[in-house]
């Protein structure tokens, strides 16, 4: 058997392995990024952080921009608390949060997350505002973000506005940032005890087969759990949320909520893991994420037990 | 002490085959078929030749032109003249100024297919064992079978019959060099600069593809940045010489990493099958049925099947067996070797089955292995003499170790034994060349260092040990086809074993000549202030007046060594179908690991791992140390992790380091490496090779300790966490 069938590649697509050149644009102030950015015709120019995907998808020519707008210059590489919340500049390098004594304590969950993305050296250049901006479904760092109910601080033409990141990711690689818009700094409203759990078949330069985060948060609903791992991005699971009605689950509620969470989240079969497969991690890894939330929690002295 | 390589290599001083460069050079850029199987109907090279900076364009028809006699070549064609057969097959390839215009146009052409029925997967063509008349099937490209002993017998007889069937995944090398080559024609001699691991095989291997005499082909090699035995046979050299012959100019080919995974000679899928007699407690008779696939199996393809089933019967006395193995053509790149080629994967299935077999009669695994291990003087199937061999003391080294293990192991944890066995310093044979000069000693040698360290390393203590010089008195000089002595390659555990005999052989006739200049019974040399002096007892001279003055106008004193191994034979009455292949000196591995399976996911940590090396005497005891680690390492990459996914139209669905997934640094256990000395081989003072034993029984030990810890035996490789997940019935 055998059938007649034309292939014909396209002269205009550039193959993978070939350079493309690009205009390097460097506003010296934020707004001056702006006014730049909504000066460019539509989809020519692209924002460039610390370039850990947009370098790839031009290499791997799934972006061709005319132009790349840094944010180099931008003063957003800090990080502040402010009270109990934290704020980080979206351009602030992932690996600096790595190695913050007070991120590790007073949010776990979101030095895990940050601790094995890549290798030190991509640590090095990624960020936070960067991986909202992208919103890859391989990023480690959105489900945290969204269990620690983060808000996005966005900077546009019409001023400044900041919404949930819930509310800010929408699908693979689509936010709902304008044209000429950017992420100024992200906002952790408070501490909270949290747990990010992830499960890659290596441990280093992989991307994961399931991320999930617990945290327990002061406003309710207290409990938070979010996925990743899943198309079109991640998400939270409010159904499995539901379950656990104090501070301390018992391990049967944590179980509920766990098979809540496996039966809820919508997976896709891919060439790192099955749907099934990934469905048996969730049930798994969110009880164990939320016994060690749990475990996190600060102890009244009076009311400590024995620990099993 | 630091290897003579190691900082130019730091300095980034020397040339790989990614740095090699030619004034007027070219760059070419490979036209890839868009199908796994098919016939070319029309493919449009005009538009391609139009481009910017294109020089050359060949194609079919180019070739036919260009090198009347390549076109002639059907097995290895250059370009698939009457079918593709495989996805991403080069159709035809490009010449340009830059990088960037060969690649432009090399995408520019269109290439009009018929596309046929693709078979990339063995279980499409053979889903149940094949019956007798599968020899004329014609997927089928090899079939061996050898018998020995009264099979059908022990079979009946039998108390006890294990039957299993394994499964493993395609591998690839991953040099972290990619292959790269530059040609170029200078006064009608085809000359290629190229990465290789065989400059002399290459040579006779590219002149039969281009159908030129291989007196017209000079084959110079670079440096050489990892080969794993993916860097021998012709692979990318004819297609930068024939574009130099369009061109008239110097061509280089690089390929990219994707190209590397796509077009990459590797180790392919197989199925095997094992049946084992077992009386009295004992294995009595084997049933062995291999199917192997070959890809586009290039010639030789006979040779991975009749090589690889001998070590489904271990090293273990095996009274009767009957072992039958297929090569099969499927729509993937050719069948190419990988470090030890394909016995890990041989081995994983036979030490998992021995393992089961062990445990199932209630045996310990380490003394049930014990009782049926081959001793020196024991004979192999194939009725060769074993010589001097470590499995015993190996597996005692391994039990010792192991019961320290077991003392207080936790909850979930598992251990594993697996041995290996490997036939080293193989090959046709090498000389050697040496000059000794008035300020040091001079080695020439084709091939050069590919990152092991048996070229600047083994031969140099070879020579030093033989003579007494300090390292920093011997150097190593390259040499290309037409100037380097003859040597087999670098591969099959074979530098230091085999051609490491010929330098010592070199270095003695040095001794005994100037031994003879001094009327001593023995000398030996030392430097002083730069010079070279000859030892004799008290007596010290220097080398230069010891030189006649035919020598010392000739810069010194010149000695040759020959290594040509003798032919070693199989007892062909055995073999009733195609070739089975003897074996060289036998080195034993006996491996032991500890592993933690996480019994709610699958996913597998190595906690510790300790190698039991036979290496016959470590003449070079940090590097042969080193390559037991490395050979740990990337065994835990076969056992865990890597596997190369095709899609059932042939498409390679992880060409890139991102989805096959090699270990790294932080994957690496702990290893102890206890080097078993006194079993001696053939090599120079007694060494076995030892490049490749150590990554052979990695696979088998994982598995059996994953099998320990848990009760659960995984039949396919690599045992990622959702394959062990499935094992242990979670999802």
């Amino acid at each position: 058997m055998s059938s007649l069938v034309a292939h014909r590649k396209a002269i205009n697509r550039r193959p993978v392995g070939v350079r493309v050149s690009f205009q390097l644009v460097q506003p010296a102030t934020p707004e001056e990024a702006v006014r730049l950015l909504a000066g460019a015709s539509a989809g020519q120019m692209s924002v460039l952080g610390g370039g850990t995907d947009l370098l790839i998808d031009i290499d791997q020519a799934r972006a061709s921009p005319r132009q790349v707008l840094s944010l180099r210059k931008m003063p957003w590489r800090y990080l502040r608390w402010e009270g109990s919340s934290l704020v980080v500049g979206s351009t602030l390098p992932l690996r600096t949060l790595e190695l913050d004594r007070r991120v590790q304590q007073q949010l776990p969950g979101l030095w895990e997350a940050i601790r094995d993305v890549g290798s030190p050296a991509l640590r090095a250049r990624a960020t936070l505002g960067g991986n909202v901006g992208r919103c890859s479904p391989a990023s480690d760092l959105l489900p945290m973000l969204i269990a620690l109910d983060a808000r996005v601080r966005i900077l546009g033409p019409s001023g400044v506005r900041e919404h949930p990141v819930d509310l800010v990711l929408q699908e693979s690689r689509k936010t709902n940032l304008g044209p000429a818009e950017l992420i100024e700094s992200l906002i952790f409203p408070s501490a909270a005890p949290s747990t990010y759990m992830w499960q890659r078949v290596q441990p280093v330069n992989d991307i994961s087969q399931v991320g999930v985060a617990t945290a327990y948060l002061p406003d309710a609903p207290h409990w938070r759990i979010a996925l990743g791992g899943l198309q079109p991005r991640a998400r939270r699971l409010s159904e499995a949320e539901a379950v656990l009605r104090s501070a301390r689950p018992t391990h049967l509620e944590q179980e509920l909520a766990a098979q809540e969470a496996a039966r809820r989240a919508e997976f896709v079969s891919d060439k790192r893991a099955t749907e099934s497969y990934r469905r048996r991690l969730v049930a798994v890894m969110v009880r164990r994420a939320l016994q060690t939330t749990i475990d996190r929690m600060p102890r009244p002295a009076a009311a400590r037990k024995p620990s099993r | 002490m630091m290897r003579s390589d190691a900082e130019p290599k730091a300095r980034g001083a020397l040339e790989y085959g990614t740095d090699l460069e030619a004034p007027g050079m070219l760059w070419a850029a490979l036209v890839r078929s868009p199908v796994a199987h098919g016939r070319i109907v029309h493919m449009d090279l005009a538009g391609a030749r139009k481009m910017p900076g294109v020089v050359a364009v060949v194609g079919p028809d180019d070739l036919r032109t260009l090198l009347p006699k390549a076109a002639l070549e059907v097995e290895r064609p250059v370009f698939p003249l009457q079918e593709i057969r495989y996805r991403g097959e080069p159709v035809a390839a490009v010449a340009a100024e830059t990088l960037a215009q060969a690649r432009r146009a090399a995408a520019a052409v269109a290439v009009e297919v018929e596309s046929l029925r693709v078979d990339a997967r063995i279980e499409d063509i053979f889903p149940e064992w094949p019956s007798a008349a599968a020899a004329d099937d014609p997927h089928v490209v090899g079939h061996v079978h050898a018998r020995h002993g009264d099979v059908d017998g022990k079979f009946r007889t039998a108390e006890l019959v294990h039957s299993e069937t394994y499964r493993t995944s395609g591998v690839h090398q991953v040099a972290l060099e990619p292959h790269a080559c530059l040609g170029e024609i200078r006064d009608g001699t085809f000359c290629i600069r190229t990465s290789t691991q065989t400059p002399f095989g290459l040579r006779e291997d590219v002149a039969s593809v281009l159908g030129i005499p291989e007196a017209k082909l000079l084959v110079e090699g670079s440096w050489v940045g990892g080969g794993f035995g993916g860097k021998g046979s012709a692979f990318i050299e004819p297609y930068a010489l024939l574009l130099a012959v369009a061109s008239g100019r110097p061509v280089k080919l690089a390929l990219t990493y994707a190209e590397e995974f796509e077009l990459g000679r590797t180790t392919l899928p197989a199925v095997i099958r094992l049946d084992t007699a077992v009386a009295r407690g004992r294995i009595v008779a084997r049933r062995v049925r291999l199917l192997l696939d070959t890809g586009a199996s290039l010639p030789g393809r006979d040779f991975a099947v009749g090589y690889s089933i001998g070590f489904l019967l271990g090293p273990y006395r095996t009274e009767a067996y009957d072992i039958e193995g297929y090569a099969l053509r499927t729509n993937k790149p050719p069948f190419g070797p990988h470090r030890a080629p394909f016995a890990p994967q041989s081995v994983f299935a036979l030490e998992s089955h021995i393992d089961g077999l062990a445990r199932r009669l209630g045996a310990d695994p380490i003394e049930f292995r014990k009782i049926h291990a081959w001793r020196e003087n024991d004979r192999t199937a194939y009725d060769q003499p074993v010589g001097p061999f470590g499995l015993e003391a190996g597996l005692e080294a391994a039990a010792r170790t192991a019961a320290v293990w077991r003392t207080g192991i936790p909850a979930g944890h598992g251990i594993g034994v697996a041995c290996g066995f490997w036939s080293t310093g193989v090959g046709a044979g090498g000389e050697a060349r040496l000059f000794l000069q008035p300020d040091g000693l001079v080695i020439l040698e084709g091939e050069r260092e590919i990152g092991n360290g048996s070229v600047v390393r083994g031969l140099s203590v070879v020579a030093q040990r033989v003579l007494g010089l300090p390292a920093n008195a011997i150097r190593i000089q390259y040499g290309d086809t037409a100037t380097a002595p003859f040597d087999s390659g670098v591969y099959g555990s074979r530098t230091l074993a085999a051609l490491g005999q010929a330098v010592e052989k070199a270095a003695r006739a040095l001794e005994k000549t100037l031994a003879t200049r001094v009327g001593a019974p023995q000398v030996r040399l030392e430097t002083k202030n730069g010079q070279v002096l000859v030892v004799s007892g008290r007596r010290r001279q220097k080398l230069v007046d010891l030189l006649t003055p035919a020598e010392r106008a000739a810069g010194g004193l010149e000695a040759h060594g020959k290594h040509y191994g003798a032919e070693k034979k199989v007892d062909a009455s055995r073999v009733l179908e195609g070739t089975v292949y003897p074996y060289n000196d036998f080195a034993a591995s006996v491996h032991l690991v500890e592993v933690a399976v996480d019994r709610e996911t699958g996913h597998i940590g190595i906690v510790r791992y300790a190698a039991f090396q036979d290496v016959g005497t470590a003449v070079d005891r940090p590097a042969v140390e080193a390559q037991v680690e490395g050979g740990v390492v990337m065994g835990l990459g076969t056992a865990l992790s890597e596997e190369m996914m095709w899609t059932p139209d042939g498409r390679l669905l992880n060409p890139g380091l991102l989805d096959y997934r090699l270990p790294r640094i932080r994957d690496a256990p702990p290893i102890h490496v206890d080097l078993i000395e006194g079993f001696a081989g053939a090599g120079p003072f007694g060494a076995k090779g030892i490049g490749e034993p150590p990554i052979i029984p990695v696979p088998a030990a994982v598995a059996n300790a994953v099998a320990d810890a848990t009760g659960t035996r995984v039949f396919e490789l690599p045992l990622t966490p959702e394959r062990v997940a499935r094992a242990l019935k979670l999802l």
